[in-house]
């Protein structure tokens, strides 16, 4: 077990090296540079900002200079807000996003399970069919469309949860609904699905036949061994909505990580945008990680290897 | 479910805080004036701090920690008194000592300021932001007592005590930066002199400032202001409808709300001191031949703008925009589709036929989008000629603009004090920010001389020759209009006036009635 | 022979399906509207009407008119040529990159396959959002740019379907057959894997379809999609959202209709997919 994780967690390594680099290359690449204004810097205001940022240096000198520095657990400044680390602000503004994004699985969750477990349950029948078109205008929706109905109807028209900001419960409502709402949608999918084979299986016919309740069967066996596929999307789907989603932290005014995804790169604020990769590739590599060692011991089938 | 934000309540028995909440937008990238570079953090630290200076409604620099100045040596030297009643936060007075302390490191290169150039006019500043002197000392700044600065200049400028209305030449405390470094900006930390202080700053949520009870023009009237930082327009405003905030900006009111939110008690549309214009690349075919840049100027109709962009922008034909020295509407080409026409024939392009494909191009915006579209399409109505929409991203526009411009680009761009000069040197042959490729000594040598000259009269004539140059005769650009914003204070408020240069100055706010 | 067999069998569920068949109907008016718009609209996708500026829906302007004047449907037609080229073109590419990907990677020595994967593994590991705005602002806001960029960042995955599916067959009868009978690599992946495997990718692509305008469409509201009012591919959905989006609270219907016909044809990509899969082999596993 112990080599399995040691091979894991090296493999996840050599994963996040690669996107380190990548992104660096990728950002180097890009045109336009952190300090290009409407109003163009003289030349020795530029010469000074680079200098102060080791922008003039040669490219690989300053990927060597960024990688020393993740080794000391420092994700160098901002460029754009000027006296923050990237640490300062990824720590400030990541509990934000993980929390709605936590509040938004856990309502994809409640709302899947009954809805997937009904649909294949009754597999064929108008249950199931209603449950199948309501998955798939779920995950048919973009949440910039949802999220602007919500904010128009619930908050525009009747007045009833804040229009904006974080912070009181009543403000978290709608995003989280706008958020989990294309999850949940999924997850019944899968689980309908993944269920409604699993319920054709013969072990399952077995346990009916020896006369076990339906409750048993249902829960005891047919949902367990239908976890795998579901664990296997969670790690990413949950890694993807604590780093936050950029469209529902913009039009609900959510100090979260999701708006760096894309104010970074208009700013061209390098070590941001490395910063907030890395955080977003950590998530997921450990995400992956953790449903892996999850297989492991609840599938004996899956060699540790 | 409202939630209620300390505002006052007259209903209310205790004597309850007046709160005045608004908008900041977004997080202010820095409050280190030396290195501020946005309005979003000028906006607070002009709350937080006094200079020099500062304007008043006709854009004239008047005294606040400077009582009154010597003009001296032709206008090379400034000789600034200062008052002894001004403060810090700590109590300390407000010395020479600290002017000269955030000038130099303004322009100290390890500092990095952007705004280091504004100060070149001063004696060895430039070349001690380059690094040719190392010696801080040797700039022509000097504090003779803590009650007098004096400032030599390289020539006379006219324009220096408008700079010294700007944020970035306010007093620092040297003894507080190098103890905090990096982090001395942090409200635990921070030392100012202005009418409020800041309490709190919760990053990318919201800063609180609170009445400072020992500024030296007096306690402000309201207790307290929250910055929320709101970047959704259509959100922001739904909060202000619903009670949450006392003031709204353009930052705050979505494009197609303003017809509506006009009609509101409190708006009120401010014009600014920024300008909104196309330039043409004059290198390149077939703007290159006047006639067909002309044309193009005639066949436009500013009048559009204001009724697409609903903000009551104003349109204008010159170039120095109203409200500052110079300003003269006479100059200028107005619209005449027929003369656009004539134009475009004699150059060879009769109706538009055989025209070349030509490119607009702008940076992603909405508002870049829709004056882009209005004027393709006057352009195609007017002239016959389909000219290419290309947006890019803005930092990628710009370094497009800086190595191979498109023919025709669309740039903003504002004053950094209220003086012409820093407008019309823009044009200039050697302007870094002369994307237009033109050049024009007579222009140059005009721009020159009135910004040396210290007689505001003559001054006026020399740019309404050069006006005339850069919007009639050659028309390397055409400006087409004046941004305004348009803004809506809480009717319960009153003396809050943004000034043109968008600066939310909150000293003067105060409710109508007195709060029991 | 197989092919036209399960072909006629998928049209018979098509047929029984109404759900299904009013999602390909509403698919077939639009790809039909959008490339006759010029033919079928007096309006003119670009320019400015003064006096028609935001106007509600009326009987001249069945879906009104937006800020600067234009007929919205008009827009709306010209702009669903951009939403469904970047969203069918996309996705054939990506499934042409990560089939040839996963073929490859499948069919190889478990070593080559390993370090292939790793490769997908870090593809899959980047955010989305932060590499399609880095790409496309190197290769440009075109048409031909965004289907690229996101290509790139979807390719993958076709990939891992793709060898997912071949190592499943590999060990199979017909391939231990044509291999036992000296038959070269380039003919089993050809004639033996290939077909068998176009299930599951059929699949994936039918739903990656609607994921792909999702995707688009959600891009072009943040503001990084295609603008051309005059030109031959309109303004995507997205971006007509984005209009639509400032004037949400008086204007609704400038955002409505936008967000409608990207609904409705995600919603209808989606309900044929769902079609197709229930057709194609029900044992098979949703990925």
């Amino acid at each position: 077990m112990g080599r399995f994780i040691l091979r894991r967690l090296s493999h996840g390594l050599a994963v996040l090296l690669a996107v380190a680099t990548l992104t660096f290359v990728l950002m180097h690449i890009t045109p336009g540079g952190p300090f290009d204004r409407e109003q163009r810097l003289p030349p020795q205001v530029m010469a000074n900002l680079y200098a102060k940022y080791h922008l003039d240096q040669p490219l690989w000198k300053q990927y060597l200079l960024y990688l020393k520095g993740l080794m000391r657990g420092d994700l160098g400044p901002s460029y754009k807000y000027l006296h923050r680390t990237v640490t300062d602000i990824i720590a400030s503004t990541l509990p934000v996003s993980g929390l709605l994004g936590i509040l938004a699985l856990g309502f994809a969750i409640v709302v899947s399970l009954p809805m997937g477990l009904l649909a294949a349950y009754y597999h064929n029948s108008w249950a199931d069919r209603w449950c199948l078109f309501l998955a798939t205008l779920g995950i048919s929706l973009p949440n910039f469309i949802l999220g602007g109905m919500l904010i128009w109807f619930f908050s525009l028209q009747l007045g009833w949860f804040q229009a904006g900001r974080w912070g009181s419960p009543a403000s978290m409502v709608l995003p989280t609904i706008t958020l989990g709402a294309a999850p949940a949608a999924y997850l019944s999918y899968l689980l309908r699905s993944t269920l409604i084979e699993t319920l054709g299986e013969d072990y399952i016919r077995t346990a009916r036949a020896k006369g076990l309740k339906e409750t048993v069967v249902l829960f005891k066996h047919a949902m367990r061994n239908s976890i795998n596929p579901i664990l296997t999307v969670m790690g990413p789907l949950l890694a993807a909505l604590v780093t936050g989603s950029f469209v529902v932290e913009y039009i609900f005014a959510i100090p979260g990580m999701g708006r760096f995804f894309i104010t970074a790169v208009t700013d061209r604020d390098y070590p941001m945008i490395m910063g907030v990769t890395l955080v977003y590739s950590a998530l997921l590599v450990g995400a992956n990680l953790a449903v892996d060692m999850l297989y492991s011991v609840t599938d004996p089938r899956v060699k540790t290897q | 479910m409202l939630l209620t934000l300390g505002s006052c309540s007259p209903s209310s028995e205790q004597v309850q805080e007046t709160t005045f909440r608004v908008n900041l937008g977004t997080e202010p990238p820095s409050l280190d004036w030396s290195r501020a570079t946005d309005h979003v953090s000028f906006n607070v630290v002009v709350n937080l701090m006094v200079g020099l200076t500062e304007f008043d409604r006709d854009l004239k620099p008047t005294p606040m920690v400077a009582k009154f100045w010597e003009v001296l040596d032709g206008g090379k030297k400034l000789l600034f008194h200062l008052r002894d009643d001004v403060r810090w936060s700590d109590g300390k007075p407000v010395r020479a000592q600290d002017f000269v302390y955030s000038w130099q490191r303004l322009l100290n290169p390890e500092t990095a300021s952007e705004y280091a150039y504004i100060l070149f006019d001063i004696v060895n500043a430039e070349e001690y932001n380059q690094g040719k002197i190392k010696d801080p000392a040797l700039v022509g700044l000097r504090a003779v007592n803590d009650r007098t600065l004096e400032v030599r200049l390289k020539y006379p400028a006219p324009y220096f005590l408008a700079i010294t209305t700007f944020e970035v030449t306010f007093p620092q405390r040297q003894d507080m930066v190098e103890k905090f470094g990096e982090r001395w900006t942090e409200p635990a930390n921070i030392v100012t002199n202005g009418p409020f202080l800041l309490e709190s700053w919760k990053h990318e949520n919201e800063i609180q400032l609170r009445a400072n009870p020992d500024f030296y023009l007096g306690k402000p009237a309201i207790d307290r202001v929250q910055m929320v930082m709101v970047n959704e327009k259509t959100t922001a405003l739904a909060m202000y409808e619903r009670d949450q905030l006392d003031f709204i900006d353009n930052k705050s009111i979505p494009i197609f709300e303003k017809r509506r939110i006009a009609r509101r008690p409190g708006y009120r549309v401010v014009p600014q001191l920024r300008g909104y214009y196309y330039g043409f690349a004059t290198n390149r075919k077939p703007f290159d031949d006047v006639r067909v840049r002309k044309a193009f100027a005639l066949a436009i109709d500013e009048r559009v703008f204001p009724k697409v962009l609903h903000g009551g922008e104003q349109p204008i034909k010159s170039w120095i925009p109203p409200g500052m020295l110079a300003y003269n509407k006479e100059i200028g080409l107005s619209f005449n589709p027929s003369a656009a026409r004539r134009l475009l024939a004699e150059a060879g392009y009769p109706n538009g036929q055989g025209f070349p494909t030509v490119t607009l191009g702008y940076n992603t915006d909405e508002s870049h989008k829709m004056v882009a579209e209005a004027i393709q399409g006057m352009w195609k109505n007017n002239l016959g000629v389909l000219v290419r929409l290309d947006n890019q991203e803005w930092k990628v526009y710009l370094s497009r603009l800086l190595r191979d411009p498109p023919h025709v680009f669309r740039l903003g761009w504002g004053a950094d004090y209220p003086d012409p000069n820093n407008f019309m040197n823009l044009f200039t042959s050697n302007s870094g920010n002369n994307n237009t490729r033109w050049k024009s000594k007579r222009y140059d040598e005009l721009v020159e001389q009135a910004a040396r000259e210290l007689d505001p009269e003559k001054r006026i004539e020399l740019y309404d020759e050069a006006q005339r140059i850069l919007c009639e005769t050659d028309v390397p650009i055409v400006p087409l209009f004046v941004t305004t914003e348009a803004t809506v204070l809480n009717p319960r408020y009153t003396g809050l006036e943004l000034n043109s240069m968008a600066r939310l100055m909150l000293r003067h706010v105060r409710l109508k009635e007195p709060s029991t | 022979m197989v092919a036209k067999k399960r072909f006629e069998e998928l049209w018979q569920r098509l047929r029984q399906n109404q759900v299904a068949l009013w999602s390909l109907a509403f698919i077939v008016l639009v790809v039909l509207s959008s490339s006759l718009v010029s033919l079928l609209s007096p309006y003119s996708p670009g320019g400015l009407d003064e006096a028609h500026i935001l106007e509600r829906p009326s009987l001249s302007h069945w879906m009104g008119t937006d800020g600067l004047g234009r007929d919205l449907l008009t827009r709306i037609l010209y702009g669903a040529r951009v939403s469904l080229t970047v969203g069918v073109g996309t996705t054939l590419l990506a499934l042409v990159i990560g089939t040839a990907y996963g073929l490859l990677s499948g069919y190889a020595r478990p070593r080559v396959d390993n370090f292939l994967m790793r490769i997908v593994d870090i593809f899959y590991s980047l955010p989305d959002l932060l590499v399609f705005i880095l790409l496309s602002l190197v290769l440009g806001r075109n048409v031909i740019g965004l289907l690229v960029s996101l290509a790139i960042v979807t390719w993958v995955r076709f990939a891992r379907i793709t060898r997912g599916e071949v190592l499943h067959i590999k060990e199979s009868v017909y391939v231990e057959g044509a291999r036992a009978i000296g038959a070269s690599h380039a003919r089993i992946i050809l004639r033996h894997i290939l077909p068998n495997i176009m299930g599951p990718i059929l699949v994936t692509l039918t739903f990656m379809i609607p994921g792909v305008i999702l995707a688009e469409s959600t891009l072009s509201f943040i503001g990084l999609g295609i603008n051309d009012p005059y030109g031959n591919w309109g303004t995507s959905w997205g971006t007509l959202a984005q209009d639509g989006w400032r004037a949400m609270r008086t204007y609704p219907h400038v955002i409505f209709f936008p967000a409608m016909a990207i609904f409705l044809t995600i919603l209808s990509f989606n309900f044929l997919g769902n079609t197709l899969r229930d057709a194609s082999d029900p044992k098979d596993r949703m990925k």
